[in-house]
């Protein structure tokens, strides 16, 4: 006996990136809970998309100790690195080192060449000063750029995917798979253009780490993510590190300061 | 008001359901019940339910469905080895914490 809500928070736990056997199981134990209470599910735990959200971040898996690990080679290295556009300074002596396993966090205020520093580590703008080394390997999810309105996910997946080398079947799999983890289930004939501006920068991110690259540079990644799936980007951020690989965030938020290895702040520079 | 006991509560909540487990297993809306008859409230379910699942995802409690002869078949809750662990340490941790707060509060009290 499965009624409209219990069927909705099923599917609705799906979208939220869990695993659809589990999704069933969970709805289904909602169901029995409120059978037990008496009630109708829809009272006891109010709207299915909004409980679906709460019940989807307290099945994820509790994080370990973070900082208590061994860190990888250096794969970026910002020694004195400076910027000037026409005669104005943008970036001053910026220095970094970003070893595979750690998190790099850029804060500031709007102004202070977040965006700049960020461009400059990909390769995409050249420094006036200083010495920039990194890695080969990659993935940079900037602001806005890198989402063709009218493909599908699947698309995008394969199109960045045979860059990389991957076949279409490998590039769907791991596409998907990276979209599910951000608590995104695309579908198969949706094109980018009907895709909330949070759901589209997800794709961004997923094309950033579809080649599974050493070196992970995101730009305000959650700035159209909705709220709840915040925690999933940081959570996705710390798989990453996990993984190996090196992450430099651009935020304007710290998450959580504590587990974050390199915080650096930058200011205006002065006209000086 | 309600909504800084709301606050409170969120802060609490997985200590307070530890503590009552710490008696023996119990169900969902026993545990609901026993919340309110400490003069916690009602703890609406969507608040609740996912508390419980996340002290099961941690470890902390272990879950089995019973049947019961009145009724439906419920879900009982019990406290793990580490989940017995953990509201020890939680419990002092808070002692600590409440005396800090008692002491700075005491002299602008109404009552």
């Amino acid at each position: 006996m499965t009624d409209s809500w219990t069927r909705s928070l099923a599917g609705h736990l799906i979208d939220c990136g869990v695993e659809p056997a589990e999704a069933q199981n969970m709805a289904a134990d909602a169901a029995a809970e409120a059978e037990i209470a008496g009630t109708a599910p829809e009272s006891l735990y109010g709207p299915a998309l909004a409980y679906a959200a709460t019940l989807a971040r307290a099945a994820r898996p509790v994080d370990g100790d973070p900082l208590d690990r061994a860190t990888g080679r250096v794969l970026l290295r910002l020694d004195g690195v400076s910027k000037r556009y026409r005669r104005r300074w943008v970036l001053r002596d910026v220095s970094l080192t970003l070893r595979g396993g750690e998190v790099a966090a850029v804060v500031g205020a709007n102004g202070s060449g977040k965006s700049t520093l960020l461009s400059i580590c990909a390769g995409a703008t050249r420094a006036t000063r200083g010495v920039v080394q990194r890695t080969r390997r990659v993935g940079f999810a900037p602001q806005q750029h890198g989402v063709s309105a009218w493909l599908t996910a699947n698309e995008h997946f394969e199109l960045f995917g045979a860059v990389e080398g991957m076949n279409r079947s490998r590039a769907t799999t791991v596409g998907t798979g990276l979209a599910r983890q951000l608590g995104w289930n695309p579908r198969p004939r949706q094109i980018a253009d009907q895709l909330s501006g949070g759901t589209q920068q997800k794709l961004n991110v997923v094309l950033s780490e579809l080649h599974r690259p050493d070196l992970i540079l995101l730009d305000e990644p959650y700035q159209g993510f909705d709220q709840e799936s915040y925690v999933d980007f940081w959570d996705q951020v710390y798989a990453w590190r996990d993984a190996g690989a090196a992450v430099l965030v651009v935020t304007h938020l710290l998450h959580d300061l504590q587990r974050i290895d390199h915080v650096l702040e930058l200011s205006p520079v002065d006209d000086a | 008001m309600t909504n800084l006991r709301q606050q409170w509560l969120h802060g609490f909540l997985e200590m307070c359901l530890l503590s009552l487990l710490v008696d023996g297993p119990d169900y969902g809306l026993g545990l609901s019940e026993r919340l309110a008859a400490s003069g916690l409230g009602d703890v609406p379910g969507g608040t609740l339910y996912p508390s419980l699942l996340r002290l099961e995802k941690q470890g902390l409690v272990s879950v089995s469905w019973q049947h019961s002869t009145t009724g439906p078949r419920r879900k009982y809750y019990e406290l793990t080895e580490q989940g017995r662990r953990a509201v020890r340490e939680l419990a002092d941790s808070w002692a600590h914490f409440r005396s800090s707060v008692d002491t700075l509060t005491m002299g602008v009290r109404n009552d």
